[in-house]
């Protein structure tokens, strides 16, 4: 009898063995989706997602990837509550988070520069953070990545808010300037200076970046995800840098492709929505890939004490690893 | 049964009324605390998804003894205020003259309609971008919201003016001037003042949605403010004070009502006296 049953168990073991080693039918099963909080409006600036989605890179690493456009400080409490398990956030909200108890981690770098800046028409002069005393400076409003940069930017010229006079303008800073409302205004590198030259003005640009390093915008994740599928976050980590990569060294090719998710975009000025891609570019050069620079960290841990934003210090080891991109 | 009978018998049912809706009011205000405190407490719930009553209550204590609550606040209801007036001021006086005329009416029907269909919270940025950041902007969105509800209720209350009541006031030879303020104001007064009601509440939507777009001051900027470093007490404790405001404006209104209609509950009591 048991010569009978073993060919019969062999045979089994063997097609079950087979079912497993059948890559589509594996990679179908084991695809993790994942929601992915952005932080912004379908844009360009997101081309290395959508090409790493359109290349099939979250694909080979099991993911299935639904972009999300709410806020990222949204995004950042529905990661820290494991709600979700990524988002692509700046970094002050992780320090900001971590200090109200979210257990969020930054677990790779996007942007090395962080992509804020004051940007004047040229005829006011105004070529360094020092220049800005007095001016009346329009802004979105105090809290955010563009009051944080500005804060970080007038700091460094010993300059303080008194110094200055700021205007919550909303998100209207190209219609201020050009109007003269304000004599300079707290913009996102790649996107407002690309608009008012494109409407013909003179502008000078002072990027933050340029006078100190801050943590910037990159992958975060939590604590739980981490410690209980590192795995998943090492695939997304890779997955991010291969879009990145390739987005870089294609940028033709690369706008292309956010074509087909970025709904406006057919339509849009493509001059300047390639100025924007390739200002975009020249603000992820991170070397090695991914890496996090602790003095980056440090900067920004500072000034938010400064600001009085975090009322005590965070633990920094705890905010950012670079396990996943080592 | 007379009149003074009568009266006290309507004294003391109104205020056993009274004395039970306010129960009810406690008792369900109670419910709803303890179904927060539990599912805080118990829920599995993360304090920054949602804080306990106890520390929005902490966090209020904070807020209003370093001054933040009470500026904000301020500001707020000047806006709101403010926006409160202009609004009922130029939507009754529009009333009043669409109510008289309804080819008017028709020809400005489908401007009112489309400013009512417009989402406020679509045009408060251009508003921001055609007026500036300062006060102006919030105040005109408040009276943006408050000016339709109060429109439209000014145009029914006049036309809703009893015909043979005008013919009474024709018969004795009433002046223009007569016939509005002792027929016309009185008879359109319920209806007008019940959409003033609703746009109290919806003036305090306007002022914070004009603060959610650019502000540096005010309940939603705080709103803001609180979110962008996670203190979720402090949007708790934001969100609570405009209920507050909204309330105080609604129970305000109520009472210039009451004021104002008095009249009219004593014409009725004469007249069920008289039954």
């Amino acid at each position: 009898m048991s010569s009978k049953v073993t060919p019969l168990l062999i045979l089994a073991i063997l097609a079950i063995l087979l079912s497993a080693c059948s890559p589509t039918s594996a990679q179908e099963q084991e695809l993790v989706h994942v929601r992915l909080p952005v932080g912004y409006i379908p844009n360009v600036q997101f081309a290395p997602l959508y090409v790493a989605v359109d290349k099939g890179y979250y694909r080979e690493a099991g993911i299935e990837i639904e972009f999300d456009y709410s806020f990222e400080t949204d995004a950042t409490t529905l990661v820290g509550a494991n709600e979700l398990q990524f988002a692509v956030v700046s970094g002050e909200q992780v320090l900001l988070a971590r200090a109200q108890g979210l257990p969020v981690v930054y677990v790779m770098t996007w942007y090395e520069d962080y992509p804020v800046a004051v940007a004047a028409k040229a005829e006011q002069n105004i070529q360094q953070p020092a220049d800005l005393a007095g001016k009346r400076i329009g802004l979105p409003g105090l809290y955010g990545a563009n009051y944080i940069g500005l804060r970080a930017l007038l700091d460094t010229a010993g300059l303080s808010e008194s110094d200055v006079t700021l205007d919550s303008i909303g998100f209207t800073q190209v219609e201020s300037l050009a109007a003269d409302r304000d004599e300079a205004v707290a913009i996102y590198t790649a996107n407002e200076p690309v608009q008012l030259r494109a409407q013909g003005f003179d502008i000078d640009v002072i990027p933050v970046s340029d006078y100190v390093e801050l943590a910037s915008n990159g992958l975060i994740s939590n604590e739980t995800t981490i410690q209980e599928n590192p795995d998943l976050v090492r695939r997304m980590v890779e997955a991010t840098q291969k879009g990145i990569v390739y987005t870089a060294e294609n940028p033709d090719e690369s706008y292309e492709i956010s074509k087909k998710y970025v709904e406006a975009l057919a339509q849009a000025d493509e001059t300047a929505q390639k100025e924007t891609l390739d200002i975009s570019i020249s603000l992820w050069q991170t070397e090695p890939p991914g890496q996090i620079d602790p003095q980056s960290w440090e900067n920004m841990h500072q000034v938010l004490l400064d600001m009085g934003l975090l009322k005590q210090p965070v633990d920094l080891e705890k905010a950012y690893t670079n396990e996943f991109v080592e | 049964m007379d009149a003074a009978t009568a009266k006290n018998v309507t004294r003391m049912s109104l205020r056993s009324l009274r004395s039970q809706a306010l129960l009810l009011v406690i008792f369900s205000l109670g419910v709803g605390l303890l179904a927060w405190y539990l599912l805080a407490r118990y829920g599995g719930i993360q304090p920054y998804m949602l804080p306990s009553p106890a520390s929005v209550w902490d966090r209020f204590l904070v807020s209003l003894s370093d001054g933040t609550l009470l500026r904000n606040t301020a500001y707020t209801l000047s806006e709101v205020l403010a926006g409160l007036a202009l609004g009922v001021a130029t939507a009754s006086t529009l009333g009043y003259i669409l109510a008289k005329s309804r080819p008017l009416e028709q020809l400005l029907a489908p401007f009112i309609v489309a400013s009512q269909s417009v989402p406020i919270v679509a045009i408060a940025p251009l508003l921001i971008l055609w007026l500036g950041s300062g006060v102006l902007p919030k105040v005109l969105i408040c009276t943006l919201i408050v000016f339709f509800p109060v429109l439209i209720n000014t145009i029914v209350g006049l036309r809703t003016v009893p015909p043979d009541l005008r013919d009474l006031m024709r018969s004795l030879q009433a002046t223009r001037w007569q016939t509005f303020a002792k027929l016309e104001v009185p008879a359109a007064m319920p209806v007008l003042l019940g959409g003033v009601r609703i746009g109290a509440t919806l003036s305090v939507i306007g002022a914070v949605v004009g603060e959610f777009v650019a502000a540096d001051r005010g309940l939603g900027f705080l709103i803001n403010q609180a979110r962008g470093v996670y203190d979720t007490s402090l949007v708790f404790v934001a969100v609570f004070t405009l209920i507050f405001m909204a309330l105080t404006l609604y129970g305000l209104v109520v009472l210039i009502e009451t004021r104002l209609l008095s009249w009219q509950t004593r014409a009725e009591g004469t007249v069920w006296a008289h039954k």
